[in-house]
């Protein structure tokens, strides 16, 4: 019981360190210039000297300091908590930066993808329709090579024509 | 080793013994949280995965403006066959009067 008072008494100085010191002064009279086992003797005395009303000085005592050191120990978990999640989300906004350049290189993929369907389609309707003038073509060849005999022939006849002129007048003068 | 760090020690009350060993605590969390993301490389190899998509950005764009290139070329080839097409189906008329020609 001893233990448990001197235990609740270090919680008390431990508590009512930020206490301003109008509240140390209210609760505690020596608190403020002793720190040592002295005070936690005179606070270990309390309970006893309050024990005569019946009620544990341990009760009244830190109640009011309890809101405190929860209060404190809240918002240490919270700002801790905070603090490891800002560290944790760097990482994950790098992951999520990847993400959207994946999903636009991905988009900006399948729109090539798409043009290239529709190239590969087109070529072939290219090819097929080409296969089907080549008959066309032959003739054209065709063609060619027949105006170029056409072409002879005509050079011949008109060089045949121009000796037939030659002697023509020829016999004429005779 | 615990029990002789909690014991007061000299001009030290257990007050201060403890903000001192929640404030290691907590500065011990905060290291190991570091040390973890530092030994996974994490931030490391996503840099380095980001600036490797920057640089390939630029093949990429490269590539869409060639195959749309292509497009229209393919495009132009059809244009083109089909004035051929429209052509070429003289070249029978031609032919037939050739070689009437030559015949004669």
């Amino acid at each position: 019981m001893a233990a448990t008072g001197d235990e609740a008494a270090a919680m008390e100085s431990i508590s009512k360190a930020p206490v301003p010191p109008t509240d140390l002064t209210l609760t505690l009279t020596a608190e403020p210039e002793h720190k040592t086992d002295a005070t936690e003797n005179q606070k270990a005395k309390r309970p006893s000297n309050n024990n005569d009303g019946g009620v544990e000085t341990a009760e009244e005592a830190t109640e009011p300091a309890e809101p405190d050191i929860n209060e404190l120990c809240r918002d240490m978990f919270d700002k801790m908590s905070v603090f490891l999640q800002g560290e944790l989300t760097a990482t994950c906004e790098d992951y999520k930066l990847l993400e959207n350049m994946n999903k636009l290189t991905s988009l900006k993929y399948m729109e090539m993808k798409d043009i290239s369907i529709n190239i590969s389609r087109n070529l072939q309707d290219l090819n097929q329709k080409y296969a089907s003038l080549q008959p066309y073509l032959d003739q054209i060849n065709q063609i060619e090579e027949q105006v170029t005999a056409l072409e002879q022939a005509a050079y011949k006849l008109d060089t045949y024509s121009k000796k037939l002129e030659a002697k023509f007048k020829k016999l004429e003068k005779r | 080793m615990a029990s002789s760090e909690t014991q007061p020690r000299f001009g030290q009350s257990v007050k201060g013994l403890l903000s001192d060993k929640v404030t290691s605590c907590s500065g011990d969390v905060i290291a190991l949280t570091r040390q973890v993301l530092k030994g996974s490389r994490s931030q490391e190899l996503l840099s380095q995965a980001a600036r490797n998509m920057v640089i390939q950005e630029d093949a990429i764009l490269h590539s869409e403006d060639s195959l749309r290139k292509m497009s229209i070329i393919t495009t132009h080839l059809q244009y083109q066959q089909e004035a051929i097409q429209k052509n070429v189906e003289h070249s029978k008329n031609l032919q037939d009067q050739l070689k009437h020609l030559m015949k004669q």
